[in-house]
Formats: C-alpha cells, structure tokens, sequence
C-alpha cells in the first residue's frame, strides 16, 4: 500500500554523469527526481517543490555538502538528507550525523539500499500521519 | 651486579662513536671524537691555566721573600762582624796611643823597655807579634820581636809616610820584608821636647782571621775581608787565601758607611746575596771591607721545601685534573652518543610512521577520486541491468553506445588515478636523478586541484622560464613539497591561495617558494616549528613531525629552508636546493 507513494528526491552532485543516471534509475522505479549540480541551485529549488528526500554530495564546487545540510535543516528540520560521497571519513561521517543527516552512504552506492531508505521514509512519513 | 659494573665502567672508555649507515643526519654532532677532543682540550686549559698561574705567582713569592729574608741576615751578621772587627782593630790602636801617652819617648827608646811593653800587651791583648819605635826620619832606633829589623829605615815604606801624614794607620794585609801574612799598626806622637816619633805594631791576621770566622752563619756562608783593591785579607772558600794576593772575583762595593745587602753576580756568573761593610776602628779608617757572601738560593731550607711541595702538588693536581676532565668527557660524550642513538632511532621510526600517514593521507584522497568514476560506472551498469530487466523493448544501439562509452571513460579515469598513485609510490626509493622542479610541483599538484576547487582555494605555479633542470633525490624533493602544501591547505581557510614561486635563478641554487594565505605563525612559535613534535594543532590533528621532518629531508637534500609568517596573512617558506645534490657546493 505505502510503496504506491513514491517520495519526490532533489538530488545535488556535481558529478553530472552520476547525478544524471541515478534519477534515470530512479525514475525507472517510479521515483519523481530533480538533479542540481550545486548546492546554490539545490537551496534555491527547495522552496519552489515539495521534496519527500534529499541525495546530497559533500564535495561540492562553491557552498560544501556540509554548508547545504545545515541550511536545509535550518529552513525544513524535518526534510530528510541523505548524504552520498566518494569517500568520507570518520569526522565527516560524524559531523553529518550531528547535523541531523539521515543517513551517510559512500560511493558507489547500491541502488536497492537507497530505495529501501526511500520506503522507510515513506513509512515514516505516513504513520506519522493520521 | 658484575654486568651493571661493567657497562658502567665501559662508560669511561672511549668508543667509536659511528652512526650506523643512513642515520647521521639524526646525529646531534657530526664528529663525535672531535667534540669529545674540544671538550678535553677546552676543559683542561679551563682548569690548568689557572692552576699554574697561581703556582707560578706562589714560586715568585716564595722566591720575592726567600731573598728578603737572605738579605736580611746577611746583612744583620756582617753587621755584627763589621762591629767586632772594628772593635778588634780600635782596642789595639787605643793601646798603642795609650803606651805612646803613657810609657813616654824616652822608655820606648830603649829595646828591653819595649820588651816589657810587647810582653805586657801580648798577655793583655794577643796578636801582636812585634814592636817597633821609629824616629821622623824612618829609622828603626827600638825593636823587639822575631826579625831582626833594628836599624832597618822605612822612609820610603806607604805604611811610614800615611802615618806622618794622618797620626796613625792600620795597613792591609801584606807579606813585607818577613814573607808571613800580617798588618801594620802605627801611631804618631810627639814627645814634651818635640821630637816626633812613630810607634809600630805587627799584628798576626790569626786572631782577626778567627774572629771574622766566628760570624760565618752556615756552612754554605763565606764571610771575609778584602781590602779597597778588592783583594782578599782574610781566606774566602769561594776566592781563596787572605794573604792579599788573591783577588775575590767581584768589583770592589761602592763606599757606604752603613752595612748594605744586594743580590750580585760574580765575575764567573755565580749568583750571590752579598751583605758588605766598610770598616773604621773608632775615629781611625781601615783599608778593610767585610764581606758576607750566601749562595742565590740554599737547598733545604723552609722556603725551599715549601717550593718543591708546591711543585709537588701542582703535578699531582695536573694529573688528578687531567685524569677527571678525561673520564668526565668520555662519560659525557658515551652518554650523548648513546642517547643520540635512541633520538635517532626514534626520530626515523616516527618519520616513517609520518611517510606512512602522509601516504594514508594521499591514499584517502585517492579513494575518493576512483569513488566518483566507479558510481558512474555502477550507475551506468545498474542502468543497462534495469533496461534489460525492466524494459520488454531491447535498449536502443545508439543508447547503449553512449552509456557504455560513460563506462569507458570512468574506467580511464580510474585507470590516471591509479597510474599516478603508482608512479608517485615509486618515488619514495632514492634516487639521485635530473629532473626539472617545475614538472614534479605540477605532478604533486594534480593530487591537490580537486581539493583546491572544492574549497575554492586559488592555485599558481610561477614558473621562470630559465629554472634548470637539478640533480637531486626526486621523492625526497616531493616529500618535501607534499609536506608543505598539506601544511598550507589545513593552516587555510575555504578561498584561500598557495602560491609556488621558482626563482629567482642563481648560478649554483634554485630557490623555490611556497605561499599560502593561511592563519599564519605567531613569532614565538616561529623559531620552533622545525623542532620534533611540535605542533600547534589539537591532539588528534598532525604529529608534529610534518615540517620537522621536512627540514630533515631538505638537509639530506643539501638545500636549506627558511620561513617568514604574518599571523592572519599567511606563511611564507623558502627552499633552496643546490643544483647538483652530489657535488661539492654544499655551502
């Protein structure tokens, strides 16, 4: 019943082959997604669309992953981040997760536990509702 | 307990102080034998200058007074000498005068009156062997004594024509007519008539020979008399005989009526303490001078043994000295040497844990580059997977050319990365090799512009075109620039710089700069930054041996390395590397 409900992703990475294939991918599995490059861009569309998640690089050209985590959870607490990066080390992990990041995956990610993220939000999301 | 004695007493025994192969740049000195010979060398003269200028002055002292204290007695015993010589001479003169006075002209005319006048002043006085009475015109008219010498005429004698003269005299020693050695008393007189007449004794040098003996303080003493010629009157054991024929071997003293002491040196070039007098018997002058002659310097004495115990002890100290400053500086330096060792040891297993770390370091960032293709590579794969799987249409050609080309190209970039990693890996042999400096800076880079672009940091490399190309250890020179930019981007801030400068040229140097817009180091900080283990970053953060270790490199390297920093401007470090590492331009 829930997984009817496809969650709405924004996904930011500069690395656009990656950032490109995984909203195919998604999309595929019926996912609605938008794909920025940068962070600017990403903060810029959050307002404008009701996003269910958020897939979010840390490195980043201009603003940092860990700059945008922080404004998306100053301007929507409850949106969930998910941070997907090429490597990240321990501190990072740790900093993110201060952040009220939802979760921290490296790079290359597999497809399948990203969806289930994406179910377990829902879940989430819909319980949470009456 | 025997092992603990043993290593303990090896301490003092000098080892060879040889680093093994490849650790002397961990050495605090160079040359361990010849810091070991300075500091033996520097503390002896330390100790013994001191040492011998003190008994140098303690000898000249003991020299300064042992001659004051000669002088004195000398000049105190011919001072006494000189009193009862001349009371010697003056109670005889006084008994002629008195028998002249008393006996009368007319009594010492006749020879058997004389004889009771000689007979009486033997028993009274001694030394007297002969008497005689002379007119005015020389002739002997009355004599008693063991020569006959009545009648003889002495008108033309020194001793006759003095006594005219002055009214009396005492002659020096003679040998005269008899062929024995003795002197003359005469006074002059002149009887109630007017007659003038001269009355004469003969003293025997035997009893003033014995008196000037008696004053003879030691046996290394030699008191006599000599005569206004400087001959001997009475025997000197340095000069001879007091017969008035041997002269003593030193000039005649100048005249003085006190007894004065002086050092002189014979004519032999003996060195003497001489005390003399001239001698006057009461109103009369005498032809006799008193002498008192000590050898410079006796054997035996106070001072003397005072002398050699102070040479004594000096040698003994010297040696005890030595024999400290020896097995102090071998312990010291056994001791260095071996803590050195330790230091060194520890030094190259933590610059080694340091190059392990910086290759970790290198390797993360790495990971992360070959991350990013692979996610393309997974995603493009999955893509194709979820076509095949999902779609009932096979993909199209073109379609699938285009994703497949994706995977290609994630895979050359996978495959760059990989080389490089390789290829910097091996750099950390040693090998001495010509290379151009700007092509290993561009190399260390590539590791640094994702980085760099991330964090908008500006990157330039100033390169002059005239940089020639070095000989030198490649992976240490980029050791040492990995070391430096690492350091730079943690000391900045996001949309920082670094920039590396090469140049300007000299003829036997490249000096290259690297400049960041860092936090700076403040300048108390600034002269420890090379030490082992400082560091200024928290606990977690850097061990401390980055820039350490880099200054260890740039001294294997021959080159130097300087820094200037501005806190809130930015560092600045200047490398200088010789152009050829293996020639001799090593300053």
């Amino acid at each position: 019943m829930c997984s009817n409900i496809k969650p709405y992703v924004l996904i930011i990475d500069d690395e656009q082959r990656f950032a490109t294939m995984l909203s195919k991918r998604l999309s595929l599995r019926g996912y609605l997604c938008e794909v920025v490059y940068d962070g600017e861009s990403g903060l810029a569309m959050l307002p404008r669309h009701p996003f269910k998640a958020v897939i979010l690089d840390l490195r980043l050209p201009g603003l940092s992953g860990e700059e945008v985590l922080e404004r998306i959870k100053m301007e929507q607490p409850d949106l969930p981040v998910i941070i997907l990066t090429g490597h990240g080390n321990e501190k990072e992990r740790t900093r993110c997760m201060g952040l009220h990041a939802h979760a921290f995956l490296n790079k290359p990610v597999d497809l399948a536990q990203l969806v289930s993220l994406f179910e377990e939000i829902t879940a989430g999301n819909t319980s949470s509702k009456p | 307990m025997m092992i603990k004695n043993r290593s303990t007493r090896s301490f003092f025994v000098p080892r060879r102080w040889v680093p093994r192969p490849g650790m002397a740049s961990y050495f605090t000195f160079g040359n361990y034998r010849r810091v070991w010979m300075t500091l033996i060398v520097s503390l002896s003269i330390t100790c013994l200058v001191p040492l011998s200028i003190i008994t140098v002055i303690h000898q000249r002292n003991v020299d300064t007074a042992m001659n004051v204290e000669l002088l004195l007695r000398a000049e105190r015993s011919a001072s006494n000498a000189r009193r009862t010589v001349g009371n010697f001479l003056q109670e005889r003169m006084d008994a002629l005068r008195f028998i002249v006075n008393e006996v009368g002209y007319e009594k010492l005319n006749h020879t058997e009156q004389l004889k009771n006048v000689l007979r009486n002043l033997k028993v009274g006085f001694g030394g007297i062997s002969d008497l005689g009475m002379i007119h005015d015109d020389g002739t002997q008219v009355a004599y008693v004594g063991e020569f006959n010498l009545m009648g003889r005429n002495y008108r033309n004698e020194k001793w006759f024509k003095e006594c005219m003269d002055k009214g009396q005299y005492i002659s020096d020693v003679f040998k005269g007519f008899r062929g024995v050695p003795h002197i003359i008393l005469s006074v002059k007189s002149e009887s109630p008539k007017g007659e003038v007449f001269i009355l004469r004794a003969t003293l025997d040098t035997a009893k003033l020979i014995e008196t000037v003996s008696s004053y003879k303080s030691s046996e290394y003493a030699d008191i006599f008399l000599i005569n206004l010629e400087g001959f001997c009157q009475t025997p000197s054991f340095n000069y001879g005989e007091g017969d008035g024929l041997h002269k003593a071997g030193f000039s005649v003293p100048p005249p003085a009526s006190r007894t004065h002491a002086l050092e002189i040196k014979d004519f032999k070039g003996e060195r003497f303490i001489m005390a003399y007098a001239y001698i006057n018997a009461g109103e009369t002058e005498t032809p006799f001078i008193l002498i008192n002659l000590k050898r410079d310097a006796p054997m035996g004495t106070v001072w003397d043994t005072s002398k050699t115990q102070a040479i004594r002890i000096f040698f003994v100290s010297v040696f005890v000295i030595l024999l400290i400053v020896y097995l102090t500086s071998t312990y010291m330096i056994n001791r260095l040497f071996m803590s050195d060792s330790i230091k060194a040891g520890t030094l190259r297993a933590a610059e080694h844990k340091s190059q392990l770390a910086s290759i970790g370091q290198l390797a993360a960032g790495v990971a992360h580059e070959i991350n990013n293709p692979l996610a393309v590579i997974n995603e493009e794969a999955g893509y194709l997977m979820d076509l095949i799987e999902m779609d009932d249409a096979p993909p199209e050609k073109t379609e699938l050319s285009e994703h497949i080309r994706s995977i290609l190209d994630s895979v050359d970039r996978c495959g760059t990365i990989t080389r490089q990693l390789l290829f910097f890996a091996r750099q950390f042999d040693v090998k001495i090799m010509n290379f151009h400096p700007a092509d290993i800076l561009s190399d260390v880079l590539k590791f640094y512009h994702k980085e760099a672009e991330y964090r908008n940091i500006r990157l330039t490399v100033d390169v002059s075109p005239r940089t020639p190309v070095i000989v030198s250890d490649k992976g240490k020179f980029q050791q040492v620039f990995i070391n430096l930019i690492n350091n730079a981007f943690q000391a900045m801030e996001n949309n920082g710089a670094l920039s590396i400068a090469i140049g300007p040229m000299e003829p036997d140097f490249v000096t290259i700069t690297v400049s960041d817009t860092g936090c700076g180091i403040p300048s108390e900080n600034l002269s420890r930054i090379f030490d082992p283990f400082f560091t200024t970053k928290g606990d977690s953060e850097g061990t401390g041996l980055g820039l350490s270790i880099t200054y260890g490199l740039m001294q294997k390297l021959k080159g130097k390395i300087d820094v200037n920093s501005k806190v809130g401007k930015g560092t600045t470090f200047t490398l200088i590397f010789p152009l050829d590492m293996q020639g001799d331009s090593t300053s």
